[in-house]
């Protein structure tokens, strides 16, 4: 059994079991941060501080709470998973902009893959961008279940390491979060 | 965006009014600050205030820096952390207790500090006189600063710098001010009691910078945390003092903004009358709003920025072992 498949199998049966905790908790939005910047995601998983302040987060969360607010209700699961359910049984996922698809994507998939997996329920999902009036439906077919656990296992890694993976330069740095932590 | 410092020189009364806050002064006036737009508070007169305004203040992480008397520093009320990080604080301890960790902190807060301190002579020097010699000598203490083995030893060279530097102020400064010595507690002469009241809004400013992150004030690298203050905000002061403090000092003299009429002579030292301290408060707020590219940042940050990401870059070396970079003034 490869290190891999160790790491996996330890966190679905922490997860499963009611009276144990996985080494890491892994929620949506670590999900989403392993797959825009691992240095981001090692820094939050310490409780390096960020501005909260900032404009853009607060965008985000008026978009997200102010978005077809009477046809969806929030669900908090575990204390990791919070995530809204559709009139349709539909997982929504509401994000500001499209430009980083694919986190996005990973963070809703693990949600589906965590309902599935840990408490047995099979739901599709939804990616909505209310300001661009777009949406996208996401199934959890088995391509999807790989890169799922793809990221479980490399979010643990990222977690655990001692330091923080390296400093790189990336398109969306200017617009990031940890900027003023990173660069100075 | 940084939010304002909000200065109250009046004498009255602070209380919560819904959700903002009002002042009523002796005078008769009532005025309301909206919380959300302040960074600071300051509070320089006699203000009698209650739990539900601090309850207010604390709700939107407002720090309120209280000025007693003439104006010295009397303490601050801090909110509530938002920022709590066992972590942090843990590891902020570890290096402070690690004899080579600490030294290498306070060498780079040290060097930076005399950085800044000969970036100002170096200013001054053809412009005013001709100050080679103590640029010279402040080079010899920067080089020195590497070589100390001890944080003790490293307080020498400060001491030693800051003299040298103290004395190119007399020449830097229009007449009749001057600063033969640097004298404190209280300040013997304007020059004094002008370096003293900057000081103390330095001091205050790092104490609000801090505050906005998990590391705990009162473990600092360079000075001992059994000082009465909050050593680290000590620590991170004395690199933004030439920054932040000095050259508003020598602004204010030189373009006679302030003037000698603006102090009074008490029996126990020299102190800024109330006009004097507005003028002085006014271009320092001005000072901290005024913004210089940052080379790694791609953007213009202000000088109050600057003020916390040096904050960051400590709390970042003490978690991950990347460097720390005080801020040396490379504009």
């Amino acid at each position: 059994m490869s290190d891999g498949e160790d790491v996996l199998k330890q966190y679905l049966a922490a997860e499963r079991d009611p009276h144990r905790e996985p080494r890491v908790r892994i929620t949506g939005l670590m999900v989403q941060y392993y797959h825009v910047c691992k240095r981001e995601l090692w820094f939050m998983s310490r409780g390096l501080d960020i501005d909260r302040e900032t404009t853009n987060i607060q965008r985000g969360t008026h978009v997200d709470e102010n978005s077809y607010d009477d046809r969806r209700r929030s669900y908090q699961i575990n204390g990791r998973i919070q995530l809204d359910l559709l009139d349709s049984g539909d997982v929504m996922e509401v994000k500001v902009s499209s430009t980083l698809e694919k986190p996005a994507r990973m963070q809703l998939l693990y949600y589906l893959w965590y309902l599935d997996e840990i408490l047995d329920i099979q739901k599709d999902g939804v990616l909505a961008y209310p300001k661009e009036r777009k949406r996208e439906t996401v199934e959890l077919d088995s391509d999807a279940r790989t890169e799922v656990e793809i990221t479980i296992r490399g979010i643990i890694n990222t977690v655990e390491r001692d330091t923080p993976p390296e400093l790189k330069k990336k398109p969306y740095c200017d617009a990031c979060l940890y900027q003023d932590i990173c660069w100075v | 965006m940084p939010k304002d410092n909000h200065h109250v020189f009046a004498d009255g009364e602070l209380s919560r009014n819904e959700g903002t806050l009002r002042i009523d002064t002796l005078d008769g006036e009532t005025k309301y600050l909206p919380v959300e737009s302040i960074d600071t508070l300051y509070l320089h007169g006699q203000i009698d205030f209650n739990t539900r305004a601090l309850g207010l203040l604390n709700d939107h992480g407002v720090p309120v820096h209280v000025f007693g008397w003439n104006d010295y520093y009397r303490g601050t009320y801090l909110p509530k952390r938002e920022q709590v990080s066992g972590n942090t604080v843990v590891e902020q301890v570890r290096a402070y207790d690690d004899h080579d960790r600490r030294l290498e902190i306070a060498h780079d807060i040290i060097a930076a500090s005399i950085h800044n301190m000969r970036a100002n002579v170096q200013y001054y020097d053809g412009r005013k006189e001709d100050f080679e010699s103590a640029v010279d000598r402040l080079e010899n203490q920067y080089a020195r600063v590497e070589n100390t083995t001890n944080v003790e030893e490293l307080r020498g060279v400060e001491a030693t710098a800051r003299k040298i530097y103290y004395r190119c102020f007399d020449r830097i400064l229009r007449d009749p001010f001057e600063l033969t010595k640097r004298e404190y507690n209280p300040p013997t002469n304007e020059a004094n009691a002008l370096v003293s009241f900057l000081n103390s809004m330095v001091y205050t400013t790092c104490v609000s910078a801090i505050r906005k992150t998990a590391l705990d004030p009162t473990i600092g690298y360079v000075h001992e945390p059994g000082e009465r203050r909050f050593t680290l905000s000590l620590d991170i002061a004395d690199v933004f003092k030439p920054i932040l403090a000095d050259r508003v000092l020598f602004r204010l003299v030189n373009r006679q903004q302030i003037g000698i009429d603006d102090f009074e002579q008490e029996l126990d030292g020299c102190l800024l009358t109330e006009d004097g301290r507005l003028a002085v408060l006014e271009a320092y707020e001005e000072t901290l709003d005024r913004t210089v590219e940052h080379p790694r940042l791609n953007r213009k940050v202000s000088y109050k920025t600057l003020v916390r990401t040096d904050v960051y870059s400590l709390k970042k070396h003490v978690l991950t072992g990347e460097p720390y970079r005080p801020t040396e003034r490379w504009w």
